[in-house]
């Protein structure tokens, strides 16, 4: 190529970077994109980051200017950027800033500007006139504290982001270490963890099974302050309440839980979305949790689980260090936006397969397997109503056949077969011999079973969606999905997240996808597989002939 | 004729007085002037002093030769080139290359010493040269006597009884400075800041009462104090004027104290030449491919043309997301591949924007090639594509592609903006209000608005056009604009990317191609994949509907495999192998009859299937054998129907053979590309301007040869006999002779020619107008007169 350089990295003219990951500079290229591109793609050659107007104004607050932008673009785009797109990513970036939210001395939070004309745009917004208060002088406006979260998110709606330099509360301090002795923290959980310490607030992404307890544990020793940590249900607010006992300073004594159950406020609580949005009489009777204490940090798991009415919660608490944990912030709402305007930045972002590169998260082979409907089966699939179709597809008779198959073949290896519609599931149990873990199934039973497996008692697992979020099983080693929650991304990235913590002997885990042919179901999987295999994650794709005629799916 | 101590006494004189080269000068400058070729010197002189002629001329002059023409009107006939020097305040240099310009121009004439504004000038320039009103003398002499004579005795002076000398005594008395300046201190601050304010002009002011009586003991106002010393004047009841002489005093004794007699710069800034080059063959690399996005687009899907011309709103509004760009870009790209003769109005009743043949044969060249037919169509269309989306007259938008786009004023400012560009340094991007300032300064009394909005757009669209790259005029553009597309091609090249022979395929069903791809290549991936994202790179998805779309197209399974295993550098990801295999072995499963619609498949439940879907009612559908249903619909629609249902059915021909098909891309056939209106008439070639001259000698030969009786154009008939002794005679002793001619539109001309032979009713002789040998029916001879030479 005459006169071209040769950079990684290829600028789109819709504001996708593609990065050729196996180029040399390759590794350079994408430390120097991070900050201001979203990674949205991840398969095997070339990733693709995009430019968004959030991720700019994130990197702006993050430190970074529009030269280095324009200048890391340009040093290793391989063919020429377009100017246009350059003077759009700094008019862009420039947006950032000229309102400013600031602590007056006298009159408390204020929203200040340098640009006389853009205040006065933004105050003119329908949307801007109940969150502010009086007029101060030309460049100033007070701002009620309660609506400093609001106001943030309306600025982004309207195009002119605040710089946020109010602050946060110390919070009322509790001595918390990590307490490093036999393990130590991996270097992208301390990157994680100082990444958004130095940010103040925001929303730290690793895959499943790579230690996001952790990366919260080493947020709170450098916040040395009662913490309340909000969770997806009360298993895995025991399993946070163990971990932290394990691996920090902390003892039972200081962590409370705050569930269905127990209700206890201690310097370090765990409270469950659920507890928090339970309603009687149509108003919010949890939420005084948050005035319980003056909170120094607020940690939110499984942040793209976020329920609504926390949103608005959280949209409160502007003045509290947030971090938000996932592993996948896709959400079928795509209210990813109000994620990063409200907890904060995407502050620390890992490719799945280069976590499992360093070997912190087991390999795992994806395999689809295509089951064909038998004639009969077909027919009723054919001549039912759209909403019952998925159902009868998902849950076809022969998928039974093929999972036995399956289960058999792996038989020794610690196997979870994950399903949406209880009947089938019961059906499974029935035919494998297996426990059921479902909706239904006690808090104290299911920590049971759960044991079993992770002892090693109990080899095969059926388990309904209660198992999708942060159940750590450790060996489990293989999972058969038969059915799941419609087009989910994220729920496959979770199930197979179950299978991603490190074998004791290196093993690659194996995660089947039992899918009805030429049917909704088979449309559902490929919207589901989407996330993972964007993440570099190969769906091969077997026929169920195969596996029931025993060959090997290659 | 030669030229007498005395100079000159008109234009004609002057011009007939001018070399060879100063005519052709003057016509290359003018070219309006020879169309037609003016029968002798006198008449070129009188179409120089018309009116619609010396405005084009005037149009293009620069703010100082402007100024310098305002001089001159306000010095008066003839002025002397020192007091145009003395009144500018500007340096000889200048002010002598201004004056040759209008000189050579044939807008003054006269000697070196005294010059004469040809009269139409002034009349167009209107009452207010450089803003200055009328002299003093000329106001005074409109006043009533009365009015008059109080104010020559206001000033001191003496009254005399007539009132011109009255005039004139005053007149003298504010035209010197001493004096002037002493009324100004009398009449007070305010008085003197009313004045200022006129005296930047326009010099008029409105008052009531303008011709009040005043004398300068009952004055009390400052505007009273002004009228009574003769410092403003009044011309109606309500209009008062500056007098001229005090205005230029005001000025500082100069006509404009802000005159510049060199263009203003515009700021720059110094930009690596390398990588304006390269982002502007970006920019040239973009641009192409969005024609051929667009284009490919229109050939399956040509928009509709409405009723008045140009592509709908709605139409426009879907192109910024096919292209990546926005409504004023993708505008811009459509506008450029129609002056370009790529896409035009389809024949039939419902015309649509369709591709043409040329469309065909431009895909087949270089980028470069490409690049540059449709820079060059760019360059010189009068179609104004910024004005798209602004309001017209009836506040409705401007559509892309229609006839209200067509200004004659575009070409000539675009190329002037550029040719500014050309003159800078290599890499220097320009601030583009700043240039505006120097276009303005360069053809001020041309276009207005329009002219500084051409000038911006015009900066804008070479951005996305890659003709200048951060704001830089790029390498490649240069011999563009000295017409050597030769070295503009092959610079562009250079900076282009090799199109690749590869790509990647990836398991998540997209392929990347990393750069440009080779044609043929691309247009089997396009048939295979959609384009998910365009730039230095494409990314394709496969999805089932681009693989049936492939298998649709003729394609096998097995084709496909090799394709991508014959482009792809690493092995092919299994899901795709899959993909290919999985819908390949559902295609062709239903196949749908024409003759009496039916559709048929070995698969039992499918049939139950189609059967069963609640659209199939539509369908009107019957099973004839567990293999087999019919409908009463047509099988084009029925196979659609299906289509949408989510199957893949083929359809079959009368002898149960698969028809294969694709959608034909169409195309509009014997269009021709628009062609630019122009403002000015294309300067004519030294070939024409030497015969010109040539003509115009010899019809002022012819003129002044001519015989005192006749008029020209008005030769006396004389009889045929009479014709052709004539011509013998002249013939026989060689002599150069006069003729009107009457051609065969009926028109008459008078001809100086030298006879050659006389033959079969036909005349040879020697032109000297067009300088040839030139045959004349001798019944077309309208008379012939000696020339006595």
């Amino acid at each position: 190529m005459a006169d071209v350089t040769d950079g990684p990295l290829i600028v789109q003219s819709d504001k996708t970077l593609l990065l050729e990951v196996d180029h040399d500079q390759a590794e350079a290229c994408r430390r120097a994109i991070a900050p201001f591109a979203e990674l949205e793609r991840a398969p095997e050659h070339v990733h693709t980051y995009r430019l968004t107007p959030l991720g700019l104004w994130n990197a702006r607050a993050a430190g970074h200017d529009a030269e280095q932008v324009v200048d890391t673009l340009m040093t290793y785009s391989r063919y020429p950027v377009p100017h246009a797109m350059l003077v759009d990513v700094a008019e862009t970036m420039a947006r950032y800033g000229r309102l400013r939210l600031e602590t007056h001395p006298a009159l408390g939070l204020v929203l200040h500007s340098t640009d006389r004309p853009v205040l006065e745009e933004v105050l003119r917004s329908k949307r801007v006139k109940p969150l502010v208060g009086a007029r101060v002088d030309d460049d100033t406006v007070t701002v009620h504290p309660s609506e400093r979260g609001n106001l943030k998110q309306v600025l982004v709606k309207l195009g002119w982001p605040a710089e946020d330099l109010a602050g946060y509360v110390d919070g009322e301090a509790h001595q918390i270490a990590l307490d490093e002795t036999g393990w130590s923290l991996r270097p992208y959980q301390r990157d994680a963890a100082e990444g958004f310490w130095h940010g103040g607030s925001g929303v730290v992404v690793l895959p499943c099974g790579a230690g996001k307890t952790l990366v919260g544990a080493a947020a709170m020793a450098h916040a040395q302050a009662t913490t309340l940590i909000l969770v997806t249900n009360t298993v895995a607010a025991r399993q946070w309440r163990d971990e932290l006992i394990r691996r920090t300073s902390l003892t039972e004594d200081e962590i409370g839980e705050y569930s269905g159950s127990k209700k206890e406020i201690r310097p370090i609580t765990i409270a469950t979305y659920q507890v928090m949005t339970n309603r009687r009489k149509g108003a919010y009777t949890h939420l005084e949790l948050f005035e319980a204490r003056d909170w120094g940090l607020i940690v939110y798991d499984e942040v793209h689980l976020l329920p609504a009415p926390i949103f608005r919660m959280t949209a409160n608490l502007q003045a509290r260090r947030r971090l938000g944990l996932t592993a996948t912030l896709v959400r079928e709402d795509g209210r990813e936006d109000d994620v990063f305007t409200l907890i904060g930045p995407k502050r620390y972002d890992a490719p799945w397969k280069e976590i499992e590169n360093q070997g912190y998260i087991a390999p795992a082979d994806c395999v689809e397997v295509r089951v064909t409907m038998p004639d009969g089966e077909r027919l009723a699939y054919a001549t039912a109503e759209a909403d019952e179709r998925y159902r009868l597809a998902s849950s076809t008779e022969i998928k039974t056949r093929v999972v036995e198959q399956l289960v058999k073949r792996h038989e020794g290896d610690p196997t979870l077969v994950i399903g949406q519609y209880i009947d089938q599931l019961d059906e499974l149990a029935e035919r494998l011999g297996a426990p059921v873990v479902k909706g239904e199934t006690t808090v104290r039973e299911r920590q049971r079973l759960f044991d079993a497996f992770r002892t090693g008692e109990l080899n095969v697992l059926v388990v309904s969606k209660v198992a999708n979020f942060s159940i750590d099983l450790p060996e489990a080693s293989v999972a058969v999905q038969v059915s799941g929650t419609f087009g989910s991304r994220q729920e496959e990235a979770q199930r197979l997240g179950r299978l991603l913590r490190p074998k004791a002997d290196g093993r690659t885990a194996r995660f089947y996808s039992v899918v009805a042919r030429d049917t909704v179901d088979q449309e559902y999987a490929q919207h589901r597989q989407r996330f993972l295999a964007e993440q570099g994650y190969a769906y091969h794709i077997a026929d169920a002939e195969d596996i029931l005629y025993g060959e090997e799916p290659a | 004729m030669t030229r007498t101590r005395s100079g000159p006494r008109s234009l004609a004189d002057d011009l007939r007085a001018r070399t060879d080269e100063e005519l052709a000068a003057l016509l290359r400058i003018r070219p309006d002037l020879v169309v037609p070729v003016p029968v002798d010197i006198a008449q070129l002189a009188s179409r120089a002093a018309t009116r619609s002629s010396a405005v084009r001329v005037l149009d293009r002059l620069d703010r100082f030769t402007l100024s310098v023409v305002d001089a001159l009107i306000v010095l008066g006939d003839p002025a002397t080139p020192k007091a145009v020097r003395e009144l500018l305040s500007a340096p000889k240099t200048a002010v002598d290359s201004a004056l040759a310009a209008l000189r050579e121009r044939a807008l003054t004439w006269g000697t070196q010493k005294s010059i004469h504004l040809v009269r139409v000038v002034a009349e167009i320039v209107g009452p207010h040269p450089a803003g200055l009103g009328p002299s003093a003398h000329q106001l005074l002499l409109g006043l009533p006597p009365a009015r008059l004579a109080t104010i020559v005795r206001d000033l001191g002076l003496q009254v005399s009884g007539d009132h011109a000398s009255n005039a004139e005594t005053a007149a003298a008395h504010l035209a010197a400075a001493d004096t002037v300046q002493g009324l100004l201190d009398d009449v007070g601050p305010e008085a003197v800041s009313a004045l200022r304010a006129l005296s930047e002009g326009p010099p008029t002011g409105r008052i009531d009462d303008a011709r009040r009586a005043v004398d300068r003991s009952t004055a009390r106002t400052p505007i009273d104090r002004l009228l009574a010393a003769g410092l403003l004047i009044p011309v109606d009841d309500t209009s008062v004027v500056l007098p001229r002489e005090v205005g230029v005093y005001l000025r500082g004794g100069v006509l404009d104290p802000s005159v510049r007699t060199e263009p203003p710069q515009p700021e720059m800034t110094g930009r690596d030449p390398d990588r304006v080059d390269r982002a502007a063959a970006a920019g040239a690399f973009n641009v192409v491919r969005q024609v051929e996005t667009l284009l490919d687009a229109w050939s399956l899907r040509p928009p509709p043309v409405l009723r008045t011309g140009g592509l709908s709103v709605r139409d426009l509004r879907r192109l910024p997301e096919l292209l990546d760009t926005d409504e004023t870009g993708a505008a811009l790209v459509a506008e450029v591949a129609y002056v370009a003769g790529l896409i035009a109005v389809s024949e039939g009743e419902d015309a649509t924007w369709t591709p043409t043949p040329e469309y065909d044969a431009w895909q087949r060249e270089s980028v470069a090639d490409r690049w540059v037919t449709l820079v060059r169509g760019w360059l010189e269309t009068s179609r104004t594509a910024g004005l798209v989306g602004s309001r017209d007259e009836r506040d409705k938008p401007v559509p892309a592609l229609g006839g209200e786009i067509d200004r004659p004023l575009t070409p000539e400012v675009k190329r002037t903006t550029l040719d500014v560009l050309a003159g800078l340094p290599a890499g220097a991007a320009v601030d583009v209000e700043g240039l505006v300032a120097a276009i303005r300064w360069r053809r001020p009394r041309r276009g207005g608005q329009l002219r500084d909005d051409i000038v911006r757009w015009t900066m804008r669209e070479a951005e996305l056009l890659g003709v200048t790259g951060m704001g830089a005029l790029a390498g490649h553009m240069r011999p563009l604009l000295a017409e050597d597309t030769d070295e503009a091609r092959t610079r562009l090249a250079g900076l282009l990317p090799e199109p690749l022979d590869h790509l990647l395929l990836q398991a998540d069903l997209t392929a990347v191609v990393p750069g440009p791809l080779q044609s043929e290549l691309a247009r089997e991936l396009n048939l295979l994949s959609d384009v998910e994202s365009r730039g230095g790179a494409t990314v394709h998805r496969f999805t089932e509907e681009s693989v049936r779309r492939a298998l649709d197209a003729g394609r096998t399974a097995d084709d496909i495999h090799r394709f991508l295993e014959s482009v792809s550098r690493t092995p092919v990801p299994q899901p795709l192998t899959y993909l290919v295999d999985d819908v390949a072995r559902r295609h062709g499963v239903l196949r749908v009859g024409a003759a009496s619609s039916f559709i048929r498949s070995d698969d039992h439940a499918l049939l139950s299937e189609i059967v069963a879907a609640p659209q199939a009612s539509a369908l009107g559908l019957r099973r004839l054998a567990p293999t087999v249903l019919v409908s009463s619909l047509d099988g084009v629609t029925v196979l659609e129907r299906l289509r949408q249902l989510g199957f893949a059915p083929t359809p079959e021909s009368a002898d149960g053979s698969v028809v294969v098909s694709r959608v034909e891309p169409r195309r509009a056939f014997g269009r021709p590309a628009p062609q630019p209106t122009l403002a000015d008439r294309p300067t004519p070639t030294d070939a024409v301007l030497s015969a010109a001259v040539r003509a115009l000698r010899a019809g002022d030969r012819s003129s002044s040869v001519r015989p005192a009786d006749v008029v020209p154009g008005r030769l006396g008939r004389t009889a045929s006999a009479q014709t052709l002794a004539d011509l013998r005679r002249a013939l026989e002793d060689g002599s150069t002779i006069w003729i009107g001619y009457v051609d065969h539109h009926g028109a008459t001309s008078e001809r100086v020619v030298d006879p050659v032979r006389l033959e079969g009713g036909w005349l040879a002789a020697f032109d000297h107008r067009s300088s040839e040998i030139r045959s004349f029916a001798v019944h077309r001879i309208s008379g012939v007169a000696a020339v006595d030479a």
